[in-house]
């Protein structure tokens, strides 16, 4: 499993991203770009937003660009593309995130001066930022990824990726949990959700977490416990996946920010697969009018109602 | 739990009913003076729309053995299309629910039309059996229950350590 995977060309794309940078900012063509520069650890990376095309060659993108910067164009931040039209450097996850957005009218295309960028895979903690990326190393998500190289972008580097078949993580965790009776996986994901601290690092960081009050955060009606304890914690793990069914673009970001390590992808991922086997819908870089869970068929199944 | 409180068992079942179908079904059946087992707690909803998953959550976990969810048939709804998007809301909730570990058969979903005030019955009747004979529902009331994760000692070197204050 230790294999290695082939991050040659990010150099390449580094460049090329800093020179449609500089162009586009000394053009006026954007007012700001949204992209990655390099930190102060030794190989590690932050999400940076620049105004001046001077500041283009700070631009960088590595193995340790994991962040995805979609959520800088929501919620508190939604006023930002107000100010004029935004660049944005995007893998492939991070567009399909976007397209989300989009298709939930939170952003317009015509807003955005999207950079896409072909990504063999990031990696999955940032613990040791300058590690080589391998079959080990790699983000679960980017295992399971079918966006490398996203598509209708307004600029994508001419760069060829080479990316190796790896083992499907979250597949084979989640077949490993329905091989299991119900019992065994109350068990696996009461452990798992009573380590929950409540932060809400996963709601923070989601692109599609944008409601502007919380359903968790109301207590008139409550319905979700907001103490850190366990009964609350399994609701509100239960509705955060319920709320982004047919939403989430697997960019994995509440797995990447949880302090507690919960497996919150994971989730996400099963859902996914249901919504599959049941509507055909998958994310995408195609922007949708209507999610799967806003529309329905009179041929839906319901073999489960009497 | 004693035996003797275990045959004395009696199933809570929430259902959560549309105004238009079920409710109207079930005041048929009660009409009608047919006869179902008093176990279940009727919260009549406008639409089965309007039936938030978080409100089977909250159910169990306030004590609900089982819960039922019933509403117009597909193409009957008062408000033209609820039930189809909640048929599709519940089909997903239901995977979720099994995948996090819920037994599915305390979960039951049903279309039931003002003139079914029978099938009202069966429905009920099956569910309550189902219930009754699974026992009851312990996995959420045993979360509520419980504090903290880090209340369990369950490491040797804690267990010493705890054992030598």
């Amino acid at each position: 499993m230790t294999q290695p995977i082939d991050t040659s060309i990010y150099a390449a794309i580094t460049e090329a991203i800093q020179a449609e940078a500089h162009r586009i900012l000394a053009e006026g063509e954007v007012t700001a770009i949204v992209g990655y520069a390099a930190a102060r650890r030794k190989g590690s990376a932050q999400p940076i937003i620049i105004t001046d095309a001077a500041d283009s060659v700070k631009l960088i993108f590595t193995p340790a660009c994991v962040n995805n910067l979609a959520v800088y164009l929501t919620k508190a931040k939604k006023d930002i593309p107000k100010n004029g039209k935004i660049g944005i450097v995007v893998k492939g996850c991070d567009l399909k995130a976007l397209s989300g957005l989009m298709g939930e009218s939170q952003l317009k295309r015509e807003e955005l001066y999207l950079i896409g960028v072909p990504c063999a895979g990031v990696l999955a903690s940032t613990v040791c930022p300058d590690q080589e990326l391998t079959g080990d190393s790699i983000a679960p998500k980017c295992t399971e990824c079918d966006a490398h190289l996203p598509t209708g972008c307004d600029f994508v580097p001419a760069e060829t990726l080479v990316t190796p078949e790896l083992e499907r993580k979250y597949a084979v965790e989640i077949a490993r949990l329905e091989a299991l009776t119900p019992a065994e996986r109350w068990v696996y994901w009461k452990e798992q959700f009573a380590k929950c601290i409540k932060c809400y690092a996963c709601r923070q960081v989601c692109p599609f977490c944008f409601c502007e009050q919380c359903l968790c955060d109301r207590n008139k009606p409550q319905m979700v416990d907001t103490t850190p304890r366990p009964a609350g914690n399994t609701a509100w793990h239960i509705v955060r996946a319920m709320h982004l069914a047919g939403r989430c673009a697997g960019c994995a970001e509440c797995e990447r920010v949880c302090p507690m390590d919960i497996p919150l992808n994971l989730l996400n991922r099963k859902m996914a697969k249901e919504l599959k086997e049941l509507y055909n819908h998958e994310a995408g870089f195609e922007v949708l009018d209507k999610g799967p869970l806003n529309m329905f068929t009179e041929k839906d199944d319901q073999s489960f109602i009497k | 739990m004693q035996p003797t409180k275990q045959n004395t068992f009696e199933p809570k079942i929430i259902a959560f009913v549309c105004t238009w179908c079920t409710y109207a079904g079930a005041d048929l059946a009660g009409t009608s003076r047919m006869q179902y087992p008093s176990n279940v707690r009727v919260l009549k909803f406008p639409c089965t729309g309007r039936i938030d998953p978080v409100f089977i959550l909250k159910a169990f976990q306030q004590g609900a053995d089982g819960v039922l969810v019933s509403g117009c048939h597909p193409g009957d709804c008062h408000y033209i299309a609820g039930n189809f998007h909640a048929r599709r809301r519940f089909a997903v909730f239901r995977k979720l629910l099994e995948f996090v570990g819920v037994d599915l058969n305390r979960l039951q979903f049903s279309w039931v039309s003002a003139a079914e005030g029978g099938k009202w019955v069966e429905v009920v009747t099956d569910l309550t059996e189902k219930v009754r004979s699974m026992g009851p529902m312990t996995e959420f009331k045993e979360l509520a229950m419980e504090e903290q994760w880090s209340g369990a000692i369950n490491t040797p070197e804690l267990q010493e350590a705890y054992n030598s204050i």
